[in-house]
């Protein structure tokens, strides 16, 4: 029975990795490769994580089973060894401090950066995003202007957008604090330019929620009172999965949203859409050319 | 030590059942119904399960102007015993492996029925799992799954509206008694946001639109990324359940003469009871009552196909004029005009506090405004930026001259498109309004000057 009991705990660690390494080919991973290049940075600090606490756990669990056969071939009727008495080894207690705290002082500073390229504002890519709509998007702004393309508003239980708008020569307005009479608004339809860093303004109108693009591995909460800037950037042109990730309430399920990420074109295009469609007086484009004719 | 564990295992079991009242839906009936005699009751609610059926058996009645099938078609081509073409515009995207075909002799009656196995969009040609018992001749008509959008819609609905809607469009599903406003209750038929004029039912597209953007302000959500054959699935039966809802509102109302307080009455004033049941029984033995039936069906049935035609839309004849201080100015004029009173409602600044607000209204036993559905109604405080119909001119033109359907707000039926236009682009400044006035030096600098910058200091919420 003693040995029966010494196998069981040195399987269930072999069970364990077993397991995991087997996981992923079931999908049990990852919603994707990550989409963002900051996402693919954030995966890299993952798997270093990963392979650290791997191989802290096999270390430890050979020591336990170790210990474990040992200790039970201790109580054999033949054997008569004695215990080692550890409590109090000064020696022993440094060395399981120090190192873990070396590991853990390692990763902090190691991720530093990623930290701050993602949520220190200074660090944010702002020249890129500020070509972005300059260049691009023919924005028409000064340097005291949001860097942001829309403020995304979340509330039970829906996401509510707002774009800028287009003057009245089409040139694209910079996004204010306040709604603007030529603001653009949309639910749970995020449109964005792909392939470039770009800016949304996170709000909540209600309760926390959180702003989780799963495949761009981007999650930030959204916090009533505040106005947190959040960036991203998407690899792809296709669409992706907007969801909330803070239990809101019993809707929460709900908060299903998609992020398009399209072309700087596709993208102007869409608000011009939008610009038609929001400023639409119910008299038909042909009738409304025909007065202008007369 | 084995029936204990037996018995552990068994009330395993029953847990998953004892939460979540795995009982099937049913239909619930509105109070009139309930207030009738039993004879009564019984009849309103056999005609209801024939021409409706129940949440999960629901019948497709080919009176009501819906669109109960994928395709309502003809045979093209050479038909064959497995392969078939139908003419069709173009192919709705549901029809698929597995749906079902029924093709119709020229009396409508069922020819043969099959099943799609492989089903080619490109060439509309559907080929059959078996062969079908009597082939169709080139023009028949035939109907590809019959029934099925209501099916879809049944799903969808039973998915993301019953916990609010209710089962039978009832307004009052679990989740109901949280909420205010109120989910809508279908069964009157009214919608408020609507483009067409008063006296119309709501169009398929307006009730898409609420369910594609849903409903800023309230906790109507919005469902925008159901595909739009999900949508319009939704759409019909939602318009199935107002039908429904509205046929045994006329019947229950019809029928009042049979409610227990009347009959009671009848009987204390020395009629029998059995005589009053068996001339209503003799009634229904004559066909009397299901004439009746069929033709107050006839006329919900009418009164939604009429609303769907492009005659029933809210006419505007004038585009928009464009906003300016002195368009802002004369719609502010006619805000407070006394005799189109928005102001009565809407109070002088807007902040819907208007003098009707806390006004007795007559047969009420709390001051305010109520809406149809009897629940007490606050006019929009219009300072919130927040638009419930949609935020298009068009919907504001809309809500102006057809009114919000079902609650006390005004229409304005005979005011020029031009008077329309002014109260609109004042609508739509009340929210900048007051920093308009007083704003001006910082709010300009922060912004570029072509854009006419407005910057208000308090919150506008934005939806
Ligand atoms: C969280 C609860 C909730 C859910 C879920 C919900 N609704 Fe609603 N719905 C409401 C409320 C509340 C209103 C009333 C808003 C008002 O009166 O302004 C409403 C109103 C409506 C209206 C009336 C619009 C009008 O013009 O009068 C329709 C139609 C509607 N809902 C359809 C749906 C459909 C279809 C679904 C499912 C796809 C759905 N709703 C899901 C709460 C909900
Ligand atoms: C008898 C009272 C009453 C009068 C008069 C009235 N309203 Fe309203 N109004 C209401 C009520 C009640 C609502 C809220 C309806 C709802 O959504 O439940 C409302 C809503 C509105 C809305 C919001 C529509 C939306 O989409 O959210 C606007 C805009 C509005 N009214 C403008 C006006 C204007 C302009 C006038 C004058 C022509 C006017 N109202 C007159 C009662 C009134
Ligand atoms: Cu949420």
């Amino acid at each position: 029975m003693k040995w029966f009991w010494c196998l069981f705990f040195a399987l269930a660690p072999i069970l364990a990795m077993a397991v995991s390494i087997a996981s992923p080919g079931y999908g049990w991973w990852f919603p994707s490769e990550a989409a963002s290049p900051l996402g693919q940075r954030i995966d890299d600090l993952f798997y270093m994580i990963l392979m650290i606490t791997t191989v802290t756990f096999i270390g430890t669990q050979i020591g336990l089973v170790y210990v474990l056969f040992k200790g039970a071939r201790r109580t054999d009727a033949d054997v008569n060894e004695k215990a080692w008495f550890s409590h109090g080894s000064h020696e022993l207690e440094v060395i399981w401090s120090v190192v873990p705290a070396f590991i853990l002082l390692f990763i902090a500073l190691y991720q530093l950066d990623v930290w701050a390229d993602y949520r220190v504002k200074n660090l944010f890519p702002r020249e890129e995003m500020s070509k972005l709509l300059e260049e691009k998007l023919h924005q028409k702004r000064t340097e005291h202007d949001s860097l942001a393309l829309a403020e995304v508003t979340a509330r039970q239980f829906e996401w509510r957008i707002r774009y800028p708008g287009f003057d009245a020569d089409g040139h694209l307005l910079p996004l204010m604090p306040e709604p603007q009479p030529t603001d653009l608004y949309a639910v749970n339809d995020l449109h964005m330019p792909v392939k470039v860093p770009v800016m949304i303004n996170l709000k909540s109108q209600d309760v926390q929620h959180s702003f989780f693009l799963p495949e761009l591995r981007v999650k930030q909460d959204a916090v009533p009172g505040l106005v947190i800037p959040v960036w991203f950037e998407a690899n792809h042109q296709r669409s992706y999965a907007l969801l909330c990730a803070e239990l809101c309430g019993w809707g929460h399920y709900k908060m299903k949203a998609q992020l398009v990420a399209e072309s700087d074109e596709a993208f102007l295009e869409y608000l011009h859409e939008l610009h038609e469609q929001q400023f639409f007086d119910g008299v038909a484009a042909e009738e409304a050319s025909d007065d202008e004719d007369e | 030590m084995n029936t204990r564990s037996t018995l552990i295992i068994a009330s395993l079991g029953l847990l998953p059942m004892l939460g979540c009242g795995n009982s099937t839906p049913q239909f619930s009936n509105r109070q009139e119904f309930h207030e009738l005699e039993p004879f009564a009751q019984e009849y309103v609610g056999e005609v209801l399960e024939t021409y409706f059926g129940t949440p999960t058996e629901s019948v497709a009645w080919e009176k009501l102007p819906l669109k109960f099938h994928y395709a309502d078609t003809t045979v093209a081509g050479e038909p064959t015993g497995r392969k078939v073409q139908f003419s069709l515009t173009d192919a709705p995207t549901q029809i698929g492996s597995g749906t079902e075909v029924v093709f119709l002799t020229a009396e409508q009656r069922n020819l043969a029925s099959a099943r799609i196995r492989e089903w080619d969009a490109e060439t509309r040609t559907a080929t059959f799992e078996t062969k079908l018992a009597n082939i169709p001749s080139t023009g028949a008509s035939a109907l590809i799954g019959p029934g099925a959008v209501l099916k879809d819609g049944r799903m969808l609905y039973a998915e993301h509206c019953q916990h609010c809607h209710g089962v039978s469009g009832d307004g009052a599903g679990p989740t109901a008694q949280y909420l205010n406003p109120r989910p809508r209750d279908y069964r009157l038929g009214k919608f408020k946001f609507t483009t067409t004029k008063y006296e119309h039912r709501a169009q398929r597209g307006d009730l898409a639109r609420v369910i594609e953007e849903g409903i800023p302000g309230t906790y109507m959500p919005s469902f925008k990324l159901l595909e739009p054959a999900e949508s319009e699935a939704i759409v019909e039966y939602v318009m199935w359940l107002s039908m429904r809802g509205e046929l045994e509102y006329v019947l229950t109302t019809l029928l009042k003469e049979y409610a227990s307080e009347y009959v009671a009455q009848r009987v204390a004033d020395g009629e029998s009871y059995e005589a009053i049941r068996d001339k209503f029984l003799a009634d229904i033995q004559s066909g009397g009552m299901s004439d009746t039936v069929q033709e107050q069906a006839g006329y919900i049935a009418e009164a939604w196909a009429a609303s769907q035609t492009p005659d029933a839309l809210v006419e505007v004849k004038v585009k928009r004029i464009p906003s300016s201080p002195e368009s802002i100015a004369r719609g502010r004029q006619l805000f407070l005009d006394a005799n189109i009173k928005c102001s009565q409602c809407h109070g002088e600044a807007g902040y819907g506090n208007g003098p009707q607000t806390y006004s007795m209204m007559p047969d009420a036993d709390i001051p305010g405004l109520f809406d149809d559905w009897g629940n007490p109604i606050k006019p929009r405080n219009l300072h919130t930026g927040i638009f419930r119909g949609g935020r298009r001119p068009y919907d504001l033109f809309c809500r102006i001259r057809a009114s919000v359907k079902g609650t006390p707000m005004t229409r304005l039926d005979a005011l020029p498109d031009e008077d329309v236009w002014h109260l609109v682009n004042y609508v739509y400044s009340i929210p900048y309004e007051e920093e308009i006035a007083g704003a001006g030096k910082e709010a300009q600098a922060a912004a570029p000057a072509e854009a006419e910058p407005v910057q208000p200091e308090k919150e506008v919420a934005s939806n």
